[in-house]
This record gives structure tokens, C-alpha cells and sequence, in this order.
């Protein structure tokens, strides 16, 4: 039962942690997003070189050839860091690429992946599928794809695009396109980041497009999707915990009527229950870690994206309270961790979708 | 019945003044409100649409240019507003140093400043908190020290909304350090942009300024401009917090905007889906409504004690803590209902007057309205002070 990281993680995660404080202090990410800067393709190629676009890769491809729990201690940097650059979505999709690819296919790309030339974004979301990647109204239709995807991160950065869409039969298909600046609608999310809809109104794909379809495509991408929600609760979890320390920090220095407010019994509660909410979440990050390869593995991260939905949400609002005014501004970083999160809770379905979603399955 | 039926009729009277008098800028505003302050330019201009017409300041006394109207009335009147989502007006003028002035002022202060703060012709900013006093009010330091006829202020006021806007500032300010820190604070009338004053702006999480921070350094104001007694400024500031007892009108607000937030859940999407056909959603708005009702209902039944004499006491902390967690509540459904479709952040959509963008003014709003808030349960007291004050009252009996 592993639920903590390796010495060994644990060292790689450190060394994260310095790099991120090194190149995305608060400060600098407010002066990069006050200019639209949301991708640095010099800082792109540093993450490169650190290994970690390649880190869940095979090692023939120039990967690293670690598991998803190395991941984990990366996205938790990414939060704590608020890095805006779509690292994790682009090796999530770098790693659902690597398992329905051709041998040539991968030989073809995951070099190039792994060194950071090319970029991949995963586009799944529809505003029908709330959280459910087999909901899908794409449609490829004589050869051309129709149908809408949503907030898709990293999908101006992207040269290709892993889509996904079901073709007349309905059987679902995995195709990789190259990225057309047209069908992209791209915006700044509330954020930061970018993200991008893209409108499919008749694009041509034709067979070479497809990398897999049916039962296997379906596997693939259920596996992809829930493995980017233990991801994302590990972002998170950066966040989280950055909220507390810097709350923590704030209650025992900040003084009113006299004392910290650290000595009022309601704060103290609070900041209790905040982390509490933390720890569930860790908790349940870890038991859906464990399920990974097994049947429950679905289930568990379901569990884990409502739980995200509900610790995020309750740390975001109760640092901010707790802050007072100052928590309320654009020069602290709470309100940004605070932004993070409440994007977190809304993209890849919402509490109640993956409870709805959970109550029909069980 | 036949007050009810006045008060139909009167209804009919405020809508068809509405519709008739509101500009479609400021109607474009009221719908771009994301939080509880109103776009300043276009609040103004419907606050002097509605001085002209005598209805801007519903709670005064007549004879200063209130509108004699029961509290009824006055809700009434909120609720059509805000039914057909008009720019709140904002409150510093009329609802904060307005009652100052009409409790303690001198007659050369009533006769020069109310009609100008009715009309809107002067924007008054409140300068109370400080970076090291908020909850803790009576900790303010900002100084004002005699100097012949003069005050001379030092130090600096935070989280002042509008400032960047405002003509004037009503602050509170320390003159003395003798006795208990509420003792020696004294209420002041300044102009903004004095010598020596500078206003920054502070910007929110919504990336728009709203508050900001403004710095005194030996800024000379008259003490002709103190309302009240020197060193007795608390007293001036908490009659301001008791003037409009029952004016409370939250559900006012909240009940329309869940009937709008249904609306939006009853539309066919692209996919020929209603949201609200979703049964858990639908329970979600049913909680929602009754949670408004019974904001709606206690400002009523707070209303309907004061007629007989009550005071409100401690309903007053108890207004404004439900009133500002059902707020809240509904900018989470809000936000939830609106889903992906509120990630986008596109500040420029919201300005009044922007070309039409390629996202819905429902899809702009939801989130920096969720956003901003966060901040009800800050300011005006915040809801920890709140139950602390609640609960003392409530539990000695
Ligand atoms: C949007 C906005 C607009 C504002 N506009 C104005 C304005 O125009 N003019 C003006 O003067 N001020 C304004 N304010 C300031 C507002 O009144 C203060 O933010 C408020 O009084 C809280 O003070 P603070 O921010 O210093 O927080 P603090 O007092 O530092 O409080 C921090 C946290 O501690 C809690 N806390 C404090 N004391 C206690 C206690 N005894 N027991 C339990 N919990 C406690 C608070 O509830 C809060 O959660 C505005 C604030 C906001 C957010």
C-alpha cells in the first residue's frame, strides 16, 4: 500500500520545488500574466531538460520510464508553483498517445515530445460530457469531423491534437490531427492559463488519422481522463497546501483587538477544518493510486475529482475569508491559488456530475 | 386588501418608470454588475435619474428629500429595480455619509451637501479602514492634529472603494490616544486631491480596481469639516450603521436573480438539453429559492416589528449573515450552472458599451461575480464579527 512518495520522489520533488520558486515567484507570474504571457517556450524547454516531459515515458523514446505517482509530485509543484504552462496536460497526453500509437507512430513522435519540440493537447471535454469521456457528440461523417470540444488546455500551444469522436457506427475513435489555428477559439482562463474550444465544422480526416478505435479507444481514454484527475487532484493538493502555510503564517502574525488572530477559537476552527479538507483529499488521492491497473480504478478517481470539488473549494473561499480584505486582491497569492482551484472544481466534470456519474454505476 | 392593492398599483408605478427612464446604457450596466458596486459612471447616472423623480433616497427623512414611503413601499421598490436588474446604487452617498450629516451635521453642512449628495453630483468615498485596522475599527490611527482652524491628517485609509472616483471622503480619524480607542476618533469631510493626499488603486481578484489605498501626509482640512464633536466621531458612525434600521432588502435582490438563474436553466443548448430536466440541479434551485424566501421573509418580518415599535437588535447581525451566505450560495450555483462556459476571462466584455464579444454576458459574468463575492462576508462587519456580536446578544437572553 504505498501512500506517501519515495525518499527518492520525494528528493525529485525538491528539486522541483527550486525550480519552480526560482522561476515562478509570485511576482513574476503577475507581471507575466498582466503582459499575456502564458507560455514561455524558453522556460518549455527547461522543463524539458529537467526530464519531466518525458518522465511517464519509455526510456527508448527518451523518457524516463516512471509511473504516475512521479507525476503526482510533479503536478503538486505545478499548483504550488501556479505554473501556467500545460505541463501536465501535455504529458498526460503524451502518455495516452504512447499506449494506442504504432511502434512508427511512437518512434515518430515521443522523441520529439519528450525533448519538448512537440507539443500535444487532449481534446475530450464536450459541454455534454461533464466529466464522462464516453459522452461524445463529435462525429466523423464521410471523412469529416464535426462537433465541438471545450476547454481544452494547452490547445494553442499544441502542433497536434488528440481528439476524440465517434464515427457513424458510434464507435469511438482516437484521431491525431494537426493543430488548425481556425476551428480554436482561444482564451485566457480566469486563471491565467490558456485554453482554447475547438470547432470541428467539416475538418477531412482520413484513415491515417485514426490511431484507435472501438473497445480499445474507449479503454484508453477512460484510463487517460482518470489518470489526469489523479493529476489534477495532486495540482491541487500544491495548492492547497500552499493556502494553508501562507494562512497559517498569516493567522499568527496578523493582529486585531489586540492579539493574533490566531487566539480567536473560530479562526482556530476553521483553519482546522481547512486542513482536514487537505487531507481527505491526499487520502483519497492515494487509494485511487493504488487502484490504478485494477477495476475500481474509475470509481476511485471519481471519488477523488468530487472530493477535489469540495476540499478545493472550502481552502479557496476560508483562505480568502480568512485573509480579510488583502485576500480579496490581485497583489496576494491567495486569490490566485483560490482561481486555480475553483477552475479545477468546474473543468472535467463537476462535483454533481461525477456523483450522478457514481450513483448510475454503483 | 386595499393596502395590498395600493400597493399593486404602486408597483405598476415604479415598473412603468423603469422602462421608462432607464437608458439602455445603464440597463447594460445593471446586467454588467459583477459585484455589489454597480459601474460608477452609469450607477451614477440612474442615481440622478432617480433624484430627479424624488425617489433616490427612499429611507431619509422627507423634508430632505426622502420619499415618505412605508417600508412596504420601499421594498417594493427594490425589488422592481432589481427585478429589472438596474444598477445598484451605490451606498456611500446615501446610505453611509448622507445619515451622518443628517444625525450630526451643521445646517450650512445639510444645506450645502445633501442635495449634492442626492443628485450625485458629489461622489462620496468612505475612508474608515486601515491596513492595520479592520474588524478592530477602533484601532485606526490615521491622525488629524489641530492646528489653528485646521486639521493636519497623516497616515493612510485601505480597501476605500471608488476612491479613484470620488470628489469627496468622509473618514474617521484619530485625535486623541487618551481614554479607550474609541474615544478619541472623530468624523471628518475632506475634498479628495488636497495637497498631500495620493489615491491607489488597489486591483481585485476580478483584475479590475474597485478599492484602494490612500495616503495623507500632512493634509490640511478645515474643522469646520467635522460632523459631530471632536473625538466623538464613534458615536456619529454608529447612529450611520442604525439609520436605516430594516433597510435591508437582500432578498430583494436575491429572490429575482434565482428566478433569472432558473430561466437560464430552463433553455434548450445546442443539444436540445434543459439543464434544469437534470433532477439534481433542479432540487439544487428548489434549496436555493427557499434559502432567498427566508432572506425575503425575515427582512419583511424585521420590517413588520419595527412598525410596532421593536428594534431590530440583533436581527441586524442576523440580515446581514444570511443575507451574504445565500448571496454566495447562488454565485456557486450560479458558477456551477454556467460550468465551462465561465472559464473565460475577458474583462474588456465587460466593459460598458464593448463590441459584442464572442462569449455570452452570462458566460462573462458568472465567474468574477463568484469572485467578488467572497467579499460579503468581509466587509460591512464580517460575518465572524457578525456571529460573535449575534450570539452575545442572542445568548444573554
Ligand atoms: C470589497 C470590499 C470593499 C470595501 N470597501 C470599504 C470602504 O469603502 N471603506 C472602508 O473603510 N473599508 C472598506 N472595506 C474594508 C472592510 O470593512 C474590511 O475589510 C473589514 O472590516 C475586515 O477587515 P480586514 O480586511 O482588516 O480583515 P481583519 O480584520 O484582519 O480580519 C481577517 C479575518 O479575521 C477575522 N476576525 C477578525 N477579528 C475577529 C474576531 N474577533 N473573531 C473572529 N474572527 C475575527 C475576520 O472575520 C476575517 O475573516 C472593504 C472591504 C472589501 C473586501
Amino acid at each position: 500500500m504505498q501512500y506517501q512518495y519515495t525518499a527518492e520522489q520525494q528528493e525529485f520533488r525538491d528539486s522541483l520545488r527550486r525550480f519552480v520558486s526560482d522561476h515562478y515567484d509570485y511576482e513574476r507570474h503577475r507581471q507575466r500574466l498582466a503582459k499575456g504571457e502564458h507560455f514561455d517556450a524558453g522556460l518549455w524547454q527547461q522543463w524539458a531538460e529537467l526530464g519531466v516531459l518525458g518522465l511517464a515515458l519509455d526510456e527508448e523514446y527518451g523518457g524516463l520510464g516512471s509511473g504516475l505517482d512521479d507525476m503526482m509530485a510533479v503536478a503538486e509543484e505545478l499548483g504550488r508553483g501556479l505554473v501556467p504552462e500545460p505541463v501536465v496536460p501535455v504529458v498526460a497526453a503524451a502518455r495516452l498517445l504512447a499506449s494506442i500509437a504504432s511502434p512508427a507512430q511512437a518512434e515518430a513522435l515521443l522523441p520529439s515530445l519528450v525533448g519538448g519540440e512537440l507539443r500535444l493537447s487532449l481534446a475530450w471535454e464536450e459541454s455534454a460530457s461533464r466529466g464522462n469521456p464516453l459522452v461524445v457528440q463529435t462525429r466523423v461523417k464521410d471523412g469529416a469531423l464535426y462537433g465541438k470540444k471545450c476547454a481544452v488546455l494547452g490547445a494553442g500551444e499544441a502542433q497536434q491534437w488528440l481528439v476524440s469522436a465517434r464515427n457513424e457506427q458510434g464507435e469511438l475513435l482516437l484521431l491525431l490531427l494537426a493543430a488548425q489555428p481556425a476551428g480554436l477559439r482561444r482564451y485566457v482562463m480566469a486563471d491565467g492559463r490558456a485554453a482554447g474550444d475547438i470547432q470541428f465544422d467539416g475538418v477531412p480526416v482520413d484513415d491515417s488519422a485514426v490511431l484507435c478505435r472501438g473497445d480499445a479507444a474507449e479503454r484508453a481514454l477512460r484510463q487517460s481522463v482518470s489518470e489526469s484527475l489523479l493529476l489534477m487532484a495532486a495540482e491541487s493538493l500544491g495548492c492547497i497546501d500552499s493556502l494553508l502555510s501562507v494562512s497559517g503564517e498569516y493567522l499568527v502574525t496578523r493582529k486585531q483587538f489586540g492579539m493574533p488572530l490566531a487566539a480567536f477559537q473560530a479562526l482556530q476552527h476553521r483553519f482546522a477544518d481547512m486542513f482536514i479538507a487537505g487531507e481527505k483529499l491526499r487520502s483519497l488521492l492515494w487509494a485511487a493510486f493504488q487502484q490504478q491497473g485494477r477495476e475500481g480504478f474509475h470509481r476511485a478517481a471519481a471519488q477523488l475529482k468530487v472530493q477535489l470539488a469540495e476540499s478545493g473549494r472550502y481552502v479557496g473561499q476560508q483562505a480568502v475569508q480568512l485573509h480579510g480584505g488583502i485576500g480579496m486582491t490581485d497583489e496576494l497569492n491567495v486569490g490566485a491559488y483560490f482561481k486555480r482551484l475553483t477552475l479545477m472544481e468546474l473543468m472535467a466534470g463537476q462535483r454533481d456530475d461525477h456523483l450522478a456519474g457514481l450513483a448510475l454505476a454503483s | 386588501m386595499t393596502e395590498d392593492r395600493s400597493l399593486e398599483a404602486f408597483r405598476d408605478e415604479v415598473r412603468a418608470f423603469i422602462r421608462e427612464s432607464a437608458t439602455e446604457e445603464i440597463r447594460e450596466a445593471g446586467r454588467k454588475t459583477t459585484s455589489v458596486f454597480a459601474p460608477f459612471k452609469q450607477a451614477m447616472a440612474w442615481q440622478r435619474i432617480l433624484a430627479d423623480k424624488g425617489w433616490v433616497a427612499p429611507s431619509w427623512p422627507q423634508e430632505y428629500g426622502g420619499t415618505g414611503w412605508s417600508l412596504e413601499q420601499r421594498y417594493v421598490f427594490a425589488q422592481e429595480c432589481n427585478r429589472a436588474q438596474m444598477p445598484p446604487i451605490l451606498p456611500q452617498n446615501l446610505q453611509m455619509v448622507g445619515p451622518a450629516i443628517l444625525g450630526f451635521g451643521s445646517d450650512a453642512q445639510k444645506e450645502e451637501l445633501l442635495p449634492r449628495m442626492l443628485s450625485g453630483e458629489d461622489f462620496w468615498c468612505q475612508g474608515y479602514s486601515e491596513p492595520g485596522a479592520g474588524s478592530d475599527l477602533a484601532a485606526l490611527k490615521c491622525r488629524a492634529d489641530r492646528d489653528g482652524d485646521d486639521y493636519i491628517l497623516n497616515g493612510s485609509k485601505i480597501w476605500t472603494t471608488y476612491a479613484q472616483h470620488a470628489n469627496k471622503m468622509f473618514a474617521l480619524v484619530r485625535t486623541s490616544s487618551e481614554g479607550k480607542p474609541q474615544q478619541g476618533i472623530t468624523f471628518l469631510l475632506l475634498d479628495m486631491g488636497l495637497p498631500g493626499m495620493e489615491v491607489r488603486p488597489i486591483l481585485g481578484l476580478d483584475g479590475a480596481p474597485e478599492q484602494c489605498e490612500v495616503f495623507f501626509s500632512d493634509v490640511r482640512v478645515p474643522c469646520a469639516n467635522r460632523v459631530g464633536e471632536e473625538n466623538e466621531g464613534w458615536t456619529v458612525a454608529k447612529y450611520v450603521l442604525e439609520f436605516e434600521r430594516g433597510g435591508s432588502t437582500m432578498g430583494a435582490w436575491l429572490v429575482p436573480a434565482v428566478e433569472r438563474l432558473r430561466e437560464q436553466c430552463e433553455q434548450v443548448d445546442e443539444l436540445g438539453q434543459r439543464r434544469l430536466d437534470d433532477p439534481v440541479l433542479a432540487r439544487r434551485l428548489e434549496a436555493l429559492e427557499i434559502e432567498a424566501l427566508a432572506v425575503e421573509h425575515t427582512e419583511k418580518r424585521v420590517n413588520a416589528g419595527l412598525k410596532h415599535g421593536q428594534n431590530p437588535g440583533p436581527m441586524a447581525s442576523l440580515l446581514k449573515i444570511l443575507g451574504t451566505e445565500v448571496m454566495q450560495r447562488f454565485s456557486e450555483l450560479q458558477l456551477e450552472v454556467t460550468g465551462l462556459r465561465s472559464l473565460v476571462y475577458d474583462p474588456g466584455a465587460l466593459e460598458i458599451g464593448a463590441a459584442p464579444s464572442d462569449f455570452s454576458e452570462d458566460e462573462l459574468l458568472a465567474m468574477p461575480y463568484y469572485m467578488n463575492t467572497r467579499a460579503a462576508s468581509i466587509y460591512a462587519g464580517s460575518n465572524e464579527v457578525q456571529r460573535s456580536l449575534l450570539a452575545k446578544a442572542v445568548m444573554a437572553g
